[in-house]
């Protein structure tokens, strides 16, 4: 990523975090908040290259973690393996399809669900926080979908991360 | 001859003033027919005056409609500016009033409280759902550290966890990861309060021989040392007790509105680094 790439990516995920932290909490109930940390991540595993998007997208889930609940690294691992799953099949897919991006988010969203679910229950003492994901999990996964694909409609959508 | 052309002008005013006071004269019993003349006269003016009448009122309908118009859309310009100004002053004093009303019941809480507190303002909640944390805009810098009870002016928030210099995250006593010592006020029944989520607690390890009823208030029982002894925490809105087991199911409902949060206090009390 160029300069100007990499601040433009740093705004984009910045904003998010303001958005997702102060804006759409007054707005929306809590299952029907967007996840664009997800968003952007699956954005970089399909667009991105793996030496830039696997540290990123660790990144971009510790920035989530420390927003949000206490165990810090939970949506970190999370991101980075669904990164690395949507990586090892993404040179196979054509990754430039608004579907394939909507589709993806949908998966991540069930995939990042599972992974957090099994890592709480296994190593927090809040096992009670199972039901509270699997009530969510409906709305968030159609409200993140929502969202990939409103980002896929925008005009940006088209190019890819090295290359910009 | 000479007296007639010396005389003539006066003598013909003379004589058309008086044709004209007879006229008058004639026509005073009669003031209200038409004569022959005003008939002849309003005949041949009124192929005139009607086209001239509508000029005169399309012209006036230009001047109001389009002349005087024009500072007329530049006062509704100002008339609306005058409205939108007064409407966000009245916004503000409802705002001010409101908020006022607020601080007022937080002061009535923090002069019950005997320890130091400190006030703060949410900014943030918690980017995922599952999770039931706030951000709010007071850190160490201002004292705050990990393990300080939160509270609102209708009872217990929670408690700060994950301090940084100018803001703290506070765990929702809602969350599952909360768990608060509490007694019921009425019959001194004592439990742990777990948070379950979405806006709602459980009285744990309250046995069934425990007299707890709905309605009953559960306040903080002070062990701990995070809470004082005493705050209300929230109201009973469930017991179950089962045929088996040596534990009551009790459900909580919060005395504070978790999901309308905005002014909160810190009780700088306790704390660890």
């Amino acid at each position: 990523m160029n300069r100007r790439a990499t601040l433009l990516f740093f705004c984009v995920i910045l904003a998010s975090i303001a958005i997702q932290v102060s804006l759409l909490p007054v707005f929306l109930r809590p299952a029907f908040k967007p996840d664009l940390l997800l968003v952007i991540t699956v954005f970089i595993a399909l667009r991105g290259s793996f030496e830039t998007g696997a540290p990123l997208a660790w990144l971009i889930g510790l920035l989530d973690d420390v927003c949000s609940g206490l165990c810090l690294g939970l949506n970190a691992a999370t991101f980075l393996i669904s990164f690395l799953i949507i990586k090892s099949v993404s040179d196979r897919l054509y990754a430039d399809s608004a579907i394939l991006f909507v589709l993806t988010v949908a998966g991540v969203t069930l995939a990042g669900f599972t992974l957090n679910l099994l890592l709480t229950v296994i190593f927090t003492t809040s096992p009670g926080i199972a039901y509270s994901m699997l009530s969510d999990i409906f709305p968030r996964l159609l409200v993140n979908a929502f969202v990939a694909s409103i980002v896929s409609a925008f005009p940006g959508f088209d190019c890819h991360l090295e290359a910009s | 001859m000479d007296f007639l052309k010396k005389y003539i002008f006066p003598l013909l005013t003379g004589i058309g003033v008086l044709a004209a006071l007879l006229i008058f004269s004639l026509n005073v019993p009669r003031n209200r027919e038409a004569n022959v003349i005003e008939r002849s006269l309003l005949s041949v003016l009124s192929p005139l005056l009607q086209p001239v009448y509508r000029i005169s009122r399309f012209v006036e309908e230009i001047r109001d409609s389009y002349i005087l118009l024009v500072d007329t859309h530049s006062e509704n310009l100002s008339l609306r500016e005058n409205i939108r100004v007064l409407n966000l002053q009245v916004m503000e004093g409802n705002e001010a009033v409101l908020s006022n009303q607020r601080l007022e019941l937080l002061l009535d809480i923090k002069r019950s409280v005997k320890e130091p507190t400190i006030a703060a303002s949410v900014i943030g909640e918690d980017v995922t759902s599952w999770f039931r944390t706030l951000v709010i805009n007071r850190g160490s810098s201002s004292g705050i550290r990990e393990g300080m009870a939160v509270l609102s002016a209708d009872g217990v928030v929670g408690q700060t966890i994950k301090v940084s210099s100018s803001t703290a995250r506070v765990l929702l006593l809602t969350d599952h990861s909360s768990g608060i010592a509490a007694t019921i006020q009425r019959s001194r029944a004592r439990g742990v309060v777990k948070g379950k989520g979405e806006m709602l607690c459980t009285l744990e390890f309250a046995t069934r021989e425990e007299d707890v009823k709905v309605g009953d208030t559960v306040i903080t029982s002070g062990i701990g040392g995070i809470f004082l002894k005493g705050l209300p925490i929230g109201e009973v809105t469930m017991v179950k007790r089962g045929e088996y087991g040596i534990f009551q199911t009790v459900s909580i409902r919060p005395a504070a509105n978790l999901s309308h949060l905005e002014e909160l206090l810190v009780v700088q009390r306790g704390g660890y680094e």
